[in-house]
């Protein structure tokens, strides 16, 4: 598994290494090392609780808030230790944005949704670059056409396919290097999917990009690498082409053949 | 694709659903549902029979608290004042010329003259400042003969509402045949304060000092209890400490008022030498009693926000204190405000507090200001209720009615501010 690590040519945008995550006594995730870069989306798999979520969200720090939760290990973005106190938790997380489960958007209007980001972190010096702020990130979530005659109408009135896109809307208007998606298309339709789907490949390069996922077609169709997780484990990563249709190990290939999970 | 044996039911019967059991089963459960519809429909009945059986005996007894029995009274100013002229009665020269002139003598002889020696027992005693005031205010009035209608004695103004002594039922009759008494609305009754003569008492010294005492009120316990509720969820460490606090601030909610009352009088009164009496030390007094509920009712507002608004808040990198003021609170308002109301409107029908820092204070003219000498409503109320003059009666339930127009304004205003912010999402 290092090997592989090592034998990325170029150098990782995020990397793990040995992460450990304890819940109270539990240990939730048992030294899983992982590298992602720029250039792939990746995709985490597994059966339920098998840790995806939660080190997920160890890097950008959204574990912080389980007052009960302790990480170990290193996790770096750009080769700056995420956990060290020099990092700025604020500043991290506008930089390694999170898209969630169940479309979350404010209950504030669509523009206020996308623009929040941007001013709290003084993105826009005036009105005009703020719109083009907002503009700019519906486009880039496939959402502009839909909404750009009622910016003021509640961001919770829209479907939820379109909160979703939102959401990611929401995310990009921070222009962050990395993105988190924990099972972003769980809540929805297979066409709003499809759309969040094709957004993902439209987004990729742009920014490092990395999705759980339950639905291994969708692992398949958008990721390039995946990762599979089991029991806090991470049992094997590659290629998905690889992973798919050659796994290396044993438990990786009764998940994707459907023997369990 | 799992081996694993299914291990064998049991052979099951078949239900029957058509069965005598059954059926009976099923017209026992829908009785039981119109047992209980009833039961809430007899609750909800009898509760709206006492409020209409409130609302009836107060506005009844209450309505004639509004109304005033005024008698005429014809004078003839220029010869009793000796030809002042209407300018003397303005403002520089005023506090000079009433020195000079003695209205209550001019008053004394007019009313011996038109209703002979024992007249004065158709006015009520004050009715000379009546005449004072309309003096003051229209002092183009001394430059002729002029009729002025000044408020009975209590008797009298009884015998007009109700039923009265036989020598007042008497006056009155006698007064009416001549049409020289007639009832108008008592704007004194809005615009004084407490007094001895119940025909010249008003509410709005009472009404003034709970204005003042819930703006301390609110002012103190509004951000303090948002403040700690916010702290409370959001920030403090969940510990055995914590809890301590919690469960104290819940014990705080349940302690009777009158303790507030007495922490007030020892706190505030013995150990910061604040003045008795004031709305200052009622409004502090209060603060304390309303905190803990508005700290309940902020948390429990706090803690229903959903935990998906504040990860997405935190997931664009906002700080905690963002997240808390951009998202959470506006969220919570709603919540904090209903127990905001619930909390003021309890500090407004207060009593037992107040009458330990000695808000019970026989206060004839309206506070100006927080350390003035004042009273509230409900004090007011209690004051009355318990004067020997018959007259205080139909004041009392006046106040009561002013009372309960205050709250409901007060509750008005909240539910209204707070729709508003419900709406904005």
């Amino acid at each position: 598994m290092l090997d592989n690590l090592a034998s990325a040519t170029t150098k990782p945008k995020m990397s793990a290494r040995d992460v450990r995550v304890f819940y109270g006594p539990k240990e939730a995730i048992k030294g899983v090392s992982i590298d992602i870069d720029m250039d792939n989306v990746v995709a985490f798999i597994g059966p339920s609780g098998c840790g995806k979520s939660t080190f997920l969200r160890t890097l950008n720090r959204m574990n912080d808030t389980i007052p009960i939760a302790r990480v170990e290990g290193d996790i770096t973005l750009d080769g700056e230790n995420i956990y060290s106190s020099s990092m700025d938790v604020v500043q991290l997380r506008a930089r390694v944005g999170m898209v969630f489960q169940k479309p979350n958007p404010f209950p504030k209007s669509i523009y206020d949704n996308v623009a929040y980001g941007p001013r709290i972190h003084g993105l826009a010096p005036n009105k005009a670059e703020l719109d083009q702020i907002v503009e700019n990130s519906l486009v880039r979530a496939g959402l502009w056409n839909e909404v750009k005659d009622r910016l003021q109408d509640s961001g919770t009135a829209l479907s939820g396919g379109q909160q979703q896109r939102l959401c990611i809307a929401r995310a990009i208007a921070v222009d962050p290097e990395v993105i988190l998606m924990d099972e972003p298309c769980s809540a929805l339709d297979p066409i709003a999917t499809a759309k969040i789907e094709e957004l993902i490949h439209e987004l990729r390069g742009r920014y490092a990009i990395v999705i759980v996922t339950h639905n291994m077609q969708q692992a398949a169709r958008v990721s390039q690498k995946t990762a599979f997780f089991h029991l806090g484990t991470m049992v094997e990563y590659g290629d998905t082409s690889d992973i798919f249709t050659n796994p290396r190990e044993e438990r990786t290939r009764d998940y994707i053949t459907g023997r369990y999970g | 694709m799992t081996a694993t044996p299914q291990a064998s039911a049991p052979a099951s019967r078949q239900t029957d659903w058509m069965g005598d059991a059954m059926q009976k089963r099923i017209a026992r459960r829908y009785a039981a549902e119109r047992r209980f519809k009833f039961l809430g429909l007899a609750a909800v009945a009898l509760s709206s029979l006492f409020l209409a059986f409130l609302l009836v005996v107060m506005i009844g007894n209450g309505a004639k608290g509004f109304v005033t029995t005024e008698a005429t009274l014809t004078i003839d100013l220029p010869a009793a004042t000796g030809s002042i002229s209407p300018d003397q009665l303005t403002e520089p020269r005023l506090a000079a010329t009433m020195a000079s002139i003695d209205v209550r003598r001019i008053f004394d002889q007019a009313v011996q003259a038109q209703y002979g020696d024992d007249g004065a027992r158709y006015f009520a005693s004050t009715a000379w400042t009546a005449l004072r005031n309309q003096l003051v205010e229209n002092p183009n009035l001394v430059m002729g003969k002029t009729s002025f209608w000044l408020p009975t004695s209590s008797d009298i103004d009884r015998a007009a509402k109700d039923r009265s002594t036989p020598e007042a039922e008497r006056d009155y009759a006698a007064l009416t045949k001549a049409g020289e008494v007639r009832q108008s609305f008592n704007m004194q009754f809005l615009t004084g304060s407490d007094g001895t003569d119940p025909a010249r008492v008003g509410i709005w010294g009472a009404l003034k000092g709970s204005l003042i005492t819930m703006v301390v009120t609110l002012f103190l316990a509004f951000p303090v209890g948002v403040l700690a509720a916010v702290y409370l969820e959001e920030y403090a460490p969940k510990n055995r400490f914590t809890d301590l606090i919690e469960v104290s601030i819940n014990n705080l909610a349940a302690v009777p008022s009158i303790i507030f009352g007495l922490l007030g009088l020892a706190v505030f009164l013995q150990f910061l030498s604040m003045p008795r009496s004031a709305a200052l030390v009622g409004g502090l007094t209060l603060a304390l009693m309303t905190m803990p509920v508005i700290v309940i009712a902020a948390r429990n507002a706090i803690k229903a926000v959903p935990p998906s608004i504040r990860e997405a808040a935190m997931g664009v990198g906002a700080s905690p204190i963002q997240v808390v003021f951009h998202h959470v609170l506006p969220l919570a308002i709603p919540g904090i405000m209903t127990g905001t109301i619930i909390g003021m409107a309890r500090a407004l029908g207060e009593t037992a507090p107040l009458l330990m820092i000695g808000m019970r204070a026989f206060t004839t003219t309206p506070p100006d200001g927080l350390t003035d000498p004042a009273t509230v409503l409900p004090v007011q109320i209690f004051l009355w209720s318990d004067e020997v003059n018959r007259g205080f009666v139909e004041k009392t339930s006046a106040a009561i009615i002013v009372l309960l127009v205050f709250l409901l304004t007060m509750n008005a205003i909240a539910v209204y501010l707070r729709n508003r912010f419900e709406t904005r999402w």
